[in-house]
């Protein structure tokens, strides 16, 4: 072939990949225009709407960075950013190490196993009021079912949902029981992937369970951990429901969310300048935590 | 290619079909008071129905039978609905004719966002001036009816006579009420002593408004003007400093029930958890129902009161009440005149809407005998004359009470101190109103 006719040859290879990309671009284009208007076009309105002084009535004025000063001096957001940290130390490990043990405990193609996979699921698919009216049930002190049981001992009964110390690990163990079956599952499928050679090898060399479940199993799902720890740090960052239900963020400000405290701002104050500055912080508070632990995973990933 | 256009046009049609329309003779009934239909959803006997959900179904369905002409479609939110009211203000898409506390008409009136209706009401035969004095205070804005009222409501003290009996606190079949806070904890220790109960029993739990509707209408009779600027409160006050150190008192003594939400203290008071509980007049009904059961803690021993008055500056108990308001919006003349059609009806049978243990809005109705001869009524009637809302000029009233309750319950329960959770308190609502973004020009 002369340098002219492989020339001819690139160019046309050339343009017909250039058109082949934007044929491509053609396919997720229904998907990109939905995705700008109802994802990035309101990302980008709330940032600025956060330096606003607004209502939802149309009227606005630009006051810069004023709302989130304000958040910086206000008691009750920084009473909200505690919360929200702490309970998701109460409830992302536990998810996690509960899910992987029902995993483990379920992995196993008995009848029992799979009926049993279907009730710990069971409460995922329950909406957040029909958990919190059976929780309310088991925390009130006035003939709940705690107080019930107490009682057969001869003790008084504990005010979970009005006691400080209380009210958010009442909460956090109602989402544990709520939201268990999500970790659960994703444990259940990594473990269905890891090879039987693997566990077929560790029992030839004699390891025990404990061994074979540090050596073999831990480290074949270490991906789907992260995943986990991952989704559950975003979701339950944005704890609302439970909280607005439960103890109205209450007492004394003990449970209240950081997504209630916007919620309540917004919809109650109409301030929603204050309220979209909130969702701001709690917005980068999120990502930092997602890219925190996909940086970490990504790491050991490639150790 | 043609297809291809065909098909969007079909899809754009469909699309704007699932858009909102109304008839020109259709009116979009927005309300709380919960729904009943399985009850009531029928039902046309008004006489025959009880509760506040029983009698305003029965009362719409009366309407829509008289009045065929009309198409109601009545829309049930959840109480008070003021998010999604917002919500549908803020689209367009508000209905015609709305439930409002008076409290809230200040909110969305100062957006411009009501129309006003005194001129309209009497034109149809509804005289603001036969409002009673607290209902006329609670729709009046700047001179101008911002809606019509339905009823005045009030806390009140839900008393167990037969409790009182047994603590010997009635005289001649009243139930003997104190006039001064050391009275109140003087009469709570002796009820207690006596009957082993709380005097109180007191939905703390869970139920931010009921701490600051005490705290308004004890700071009115001290007659504190804690609201002399509509912008700026004012509770750093040895007024109300009293206020929440004898509910603290009550409290530490164990004096109150504890740890009860609405829900257990409504049905505790029932029980026979305590002796005076605090709630509103919409409970008056049913504990009148309960006290004709036999066997019960309520049986033939029950009353209820106003507030009594504690400070001698002033009889006041705070009020709000309930109106209806019809949201800025293009409505055809068929449709206004329906409005006020169905808000003349309503009047019409404001007595009915009486039943439920919420005062009249109406003088006519309040001074009718029918009304005097209702349980218990003659004893509340005054709250007509003392109910006392906040000044026309506070704004954001449901976010204040809220604000308010936050605060105090820790300092009752003894979580904070008084002087930390009245500054708080006060701190956070000014906060708030600083904030309310001022509207421009007038409606």
């Amino acid at each position: 072939m002369s340098v002219a006719a492989a020339h001819v040859t690139d160019s046309r290879e050339t343009r017909s990949g250039a058109r082949g990309d934007w044929s491509s671009l053609l396919y997720v284009a229904p998907f990109l225009l939905i995705y700008i208007v109802l994802v990035v076009y309101p990302l980008f309105s709330g940032m600025w709407l956060s330096l606003h002084k607004a209502d939802f009535f149309g009227e606005r004025v630009f006051v810069g960075l004023e709302n989130f000063t304000r958040l910086l001096a206000d008691k009750v957001f920084l009473g909200t950013l505690w919360n929200t940290f702490y309970f998701i130390v109460l409830t992302v490990p536990a998810l996690a190490i509960i899910g992987l043990g029902l995993a483990l405990a379920l992995n196993r193609t008995t009848r029992a196993a799979a009926v049993l996979r279907g009730v710990f699921f069971s409460s995922s698919v329950l909406s957040v009021t029909i958990v919190t009216l059976l929780w309310r049930v088991v925390f009130i002190p006035d003939g709940g079912f705690i107080a019930t049981v107490l009682e057969m001992f001869g003790k008084p009964p504990v005010a979970f949902l009005s006691d400080e110390d209380l009210a958010l690990p009442a909460i956090a163990i109602t989402t544990i029981w709520w939201c268990i079956g999500l970790p659960m599952m994703l444990f259940l499928a990594a473990l269905q992937q890891v090879p039987k050679e693997l566990y077929e090898a560790a029992a030839l060399d004699n390891a025990g369970r404990w061994k074979t479940l540090w050596s073999v199993t831990l480290p074949s799902i270490r991906r789907t951990f992260a995943l986990v720890i991952i989704i559950e740090i975003v979701l339950q960052f944005q704890l609302f429901g439970q909280a607005q239900l439960m103890t109205l963020g209450g007492p004394n400000n003990a449970s209240r969310p950081i997504v209630l405290f916007i919620y309540e701002v917004g919809f109650n104050r109409w301030d929603i300048g204050y309220a979209a500055a909130a969702a701001q912080i709690l917005f980068g508070l999120i990502l930092m935590a997602a890219l925190a632990q996909y940086f970490v995973a990504r790491r050991k990933g490639e150790a | 290619m043609k297809r291809r256009a065909f098909a969007g046009l079909a899809g754009a049609a469909l699309l704007a079909g699932c858009g909102v329309s109304q008839a020109p003779n259709e009116i979009v009934v927005q309300r709380f008071f919960g729904t009943c239909n399985a009850q009531y959803g029928s039902q046309t006997d008004v006489a025959a129905a009880q509760t506040e959900c029983g009698i305003i179904t029965t009362l719409i369905n009366k309407f829509r039978a008289e009045n065929p002409d009309i198409k109601v479609t009545v829309s049930t939110v959840a109480w008070p609905g003021y998010n999604q009211l917002s919500a549908q203000m803020a689209t367009g898409d508000a209905p015609d004719v709305v439930t409002m506390h008076e409290s809230a008409i200040p909110d969305f009136q100062s957006r411009h966002l009501l129309e006003p209706m005194g001129e309209e009401l009497r034109a149809v035969g509804v005289e603001p001036d036969n409002f009673t004095e607290a209902s006329l205070k609670g729709v009046t804005i700047a001179g101008n009816v911002w809606g019509m009222p339905f009823d005045t409501w009030a806390p009140l003290w839900h008393i167990n006579m037969n409790y009182f009996r047994q603590a010997g606190l009635v005289r001649d079949d009243k139930p003997i009420l104190p006039s001064s806070p050391e009275e109140l904890i003087e009469q709570a220790r002796q009820f207690k002593k006596a009957t082993g109960k709380p005097y109180f029993v007191q939905a703390l739990a869970n139920q931010k408004p009921a701490y600051s509707r005490n705290l308004y209408t004890y700071l009115m009779q001290q007659d504190a003007d804690f609201f002399a600027d509509p912008k700026r409160i004012k509770l750093r006050t040895p007024e109300a400093r009293r206020i929440v150190e004898m509910f603290r008192t009550l409290y530490e003594e164990g004096l109150t029930t504890r740890d009860q939400d609405y829900a257990a203290a409504t049905r505790g008071f029932m029980n026979g958890d305590g002796g005076v509980y605090l709630v509103g007049t919409w409970m008056i009904g049913d504990y009148e129902a309960e006290s004709r059961r036999p066997d019960r803690p309520l049986s033939n021993g029950y009353t209820v009161y106003p507030y009594p008055q504690l400070f001698p500056e002033k009889d006041a108990t705070f009020a709000d009440g309930h109106s209806w308001v019809m949201p800025v919006k293009e409505r055809t003349p068929q449709q206004r005149q329906a409005v006020y059609r169905l808000l003349k009806f309503l009047a019409d049978n404001n007595f009915q809407w009486a039943r439920t243990g919420h005062l009249p809005a109406f003088t006519s109705v309040i001074e009718s005998a029918e009304f005097k001869a209702l349980p218990y009524r003659d004893n509340i009637a005054k709250i007509a004359l003392t109910g006392t809302p906040l000044p026309a000029g506070v704004e954001r009233r449901f976010a204040i009470e809220d604000t308010i309750g936050e605060e105090l319950a820790p300092a009752i329960a003894g979580q904070k101190s008084v002087e930390a959770a009245l500054f708080d308190a006060e701190h956070r609502v000014n906060d708030l109103l600083f904030h309310v973004l001022a509207t421009s020009g007038e409606p």
